[in-house]
């Protein structure tokens, strides 16, 4: 279970700038959940996303993931957190476009050092899943944006975590690759994994798989 | 599992080394000659440190010279008798040699006279007395040292050489052997020959020689000694091996100078790389840390990472560097660079450097480059790493 409490998160631009991302902001998310989040852009998405991830600090509040403070944790147990918990897709996917699809979906088990079997088994299964085995070792910036979010969200799968978390998973995609987009979710959700989906795409609304909508505005849950 | 080797670390190390290919062939380029210089540096000055306290070690203890007008004179050769009623005094031996200039070659040379029936006060004197037919042919001969030997072939000189006597009427010698000394730097410009050639050559009369070297039982009586000597002798000037060490050493400190400006120079280009890299991330470098602390690595995951960058190409280029100095210096004799030391007497043929191993060096320019360079790589990354992923990938 995810839960937000009185979070609020201002980032410091200069001395007499701050800007209020999340003003006060309370939620929980159950175990198995689809949970989208909307609203325009600088509604504060991203800052909740960021702080489930432990990306970030709230300036207030607290966050708690299955019983645990995340929010205090330091910086080496917070990357622990990420690494074992949390699947991230980014807005701009994030992935080191001058190495392979194999060698980013392989990323966050390489702190691990994996024997090489059960990297390989947790790899072509990511791959698979995917639907990205084809490419694995073509180079990222030669992939289109279609392909290049698959190797994202096969990276955020290889390590298997309960907890997924999308930024504007259709922002730059066509209408069909943002269905293809919604059939993997279904997928992820057959696994029993908690989803996190910030987005303002109307395709989300009112969607079969979605078990909560959560709406923000300036930095506010309403 | 925690202890094992973590190749996929190693492997995506290389990786990023490749993926900068240029950028890193640039630096490993610069990095290994830099490493190649200054061991160089430390390897010349090593062997020509051997070389010089070798030859000090070979040089008499007492060396009277007679003292006119403050310039030197031939001595009595009687002298001998009363420096060796002196006690302490085990035996004293009037020398009979000089400077030769060679003019074709425009290189001195120095011709020592040998008595066969006379003690050596150098064992390589000793070797030639013995193993060279010098006294027994009826021509006059000489054995000649290497660099000797090698000059008069370059000038059409193979079996004799006629010296001009001062008089201005020549006189052959035929060359019967190669000297072989206890140093290069001694032997290499050396000739030596009976002492009535020598004589001959430098028009000397027999009753006088060019100095006397005096072997003593306890080196600790050296200074009594020479005081006596001078005592008996108040126109004479005495040298003892002492003096010859500081006016030797004088010349070497010199010439290290020279090197240690070199020595500055090369390290100062090293930090200036290390400052340039030390100073600052591309913002795609940046990107690429925040990435992986935000899919789960931690700090230490990230610095051991960037740690075997830096060993691989600062160890990579260490290696090549080394290897490739003791090459130059002791496979090739350093061209270029000896000439800087060797320069010191122009009219000096040049010599062998000796091999002398030293893990001294090999330490030394190994803890001036490698983990210097490891951390110039970590220390930019470790700063980005702190931060929040957050803000990095933003
Ligand atoms: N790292 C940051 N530094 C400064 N301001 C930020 C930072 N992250 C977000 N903001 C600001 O916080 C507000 C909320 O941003 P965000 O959470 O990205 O909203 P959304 O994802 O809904 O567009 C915006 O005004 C944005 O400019
Ligand atoms: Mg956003």
């Amino acid at each position: 279970m995810i839960e937000l409490k009185n979070v609020t998160k201002s980032y410091e631009i200069n001395k007499n700038n701050l800007v209020v991302a999340l003003n006060d902001v309370s939620m929980k998310i159950e175990e198995g959940e689809l949970v989208v989040i909307k609203g325009a852009s600088g509604s504060g998405k991203s800052s909740v996303l960021s702080l489930i991830a432990a990306l970030s600090k709230p300036t207030t509040g607290e966050i708690i993931v299955d019983a645990k403070q995340i929010s205090k944790l330091p910086d080496r147990f917070a990357s622990e957190y990420r690494r074992d918990n949390i699947g991230f897709v980014f807005q701009k996917y994030n992935l080191i476009t001058t190495l392979s699809v194999k060698e980013n979906i392989l990323l966050p088990l390489v702190p691990l050092n994996p024997d090489a079997q059960d990297a390989d088994a947790k790899l072509n299964r990511a791959m698979e899943m995917f639907k990205i085995s084809h490419k694995k070792d073509a180079i990222i910036k030669n992939l289109s944006g279609g392909e290049q979010q698959r190797v994202a969200i096969a990276r955020a799968n290889v390590n298997n975590p309960k907890i997924i978390i999308a930024d504007e998973p259709t922002a730059n995609l066509d209408e069909k690759l943002s269905l293809h987009f919604i059939e993997m979710l279904r997928e992820l959700k057959k696994l029993n994994k908690t989803i996190v989906i910030a987005t303002h795409d109307p395709l989300f609304f009112g969607l079969d798989i979605v078990d909560i909508e959560i709406e923000m505005h300036n930095g506010v849950v309403i | 599992m925690r202890n094992k080797i973590n190749f996929y670390l190693i492997e995506y190390a290389i990786n990023a080394i490749l993926r900068q290919r240029y950028k890193n062939i640039f630096i490993a380029t610069t990095l290994t000659f830099l490493i190649f210089l200054l061991t160089s540096i430390f390897f010349i000055t090593n062997s020509i440190k051997y070389e010089l306290n070798a030859t000090v070690d070979a040089l008499p203890e007492i060396v009277v010279q007679k003292i006119k007008a403050g310039r030197h004179y031939d001595i009595e050769t009687h002298a001998t008798e009363e420096i060796l009623a002196i006690t302490g005094v085990v035996d004293a031996v009037a020398r009979v040699w000089g400077y030769y200039y060679f003019e074709n070659a425009g290189v001195n040379f120095s011709i020592v006279g040998v008595d066969e029936f006379e003690a050596q006060y150098k064992e390589s004197l000793k070797r030639v007395v013995e193993t060279s037919n010098l006294m027994n042919t009826k021509e006059s001969s000489m054995v000649v040292g290497s660099g000797v030997k090698e000059t008069m072939q370059n000038n059409y000189y193979k079996d004799y050489f006629n010296f001009i006597k001062p008089d201005g009427t020549l006189k052959r010698v035929d060359v019967v052997g190669v000297f072989d000394g206890d140093t290069q730097l001694e032997s290499n410009d050396m000739i030596v020959m009976s002492k009535a050639d020598v004589r001959e050559i430098f028009d000397m009369r027999e009753s006088k020689a060019t100095d006397i070297v005096v072997k003593v039982s306890n080196p600790d009586e050296v200074a009594t000694i020479a005081s006596k000597i001078k005592l008996i002798f108040p126109d004479s000037r005495i040298i003892t091996k002492n003096d010859l060490k500081i006016s030797y050493q004088n010349i070497f400190d010199y010439k290290s100078g020279i090197f240690l400006a070199l020595f500055v120079v090369s390290l100062f280009t090293f930090f200036i790389i290390i400052y340039d890299k030390a100073s600052g991330l591309s913002s795609e470098e940046k990107r690429e840390i925040g990435i992986l602390k935000a899919i789960g690595w931690r700090v230490d995951d990230v610095l051991k990472e960037k740690f075997y960058e830096g060993f691989i190409i600062s160890f990579f280029s260490y290696m090549i560097g080394v290897i490739a100095a003791a090459g130059f210096v002791y496979i090739f004799q350093a061209p270029l660079l000896q000439n800087i030391f060797t320069g010191y007497s122009q009219l000096k043929a040049s010599f062998e450097l000796p091999f002398i191993f030293d893990v001294q060096t090999l330490f030394l320019v190994f803890f001036l480059s490698v983990p210097i360079y490891i951390a110039a790589t970590i220390i930019p990354s470790w700063k980005i790493a702190t931060l929040d992923a957050d803000e990095v990938i933003r």
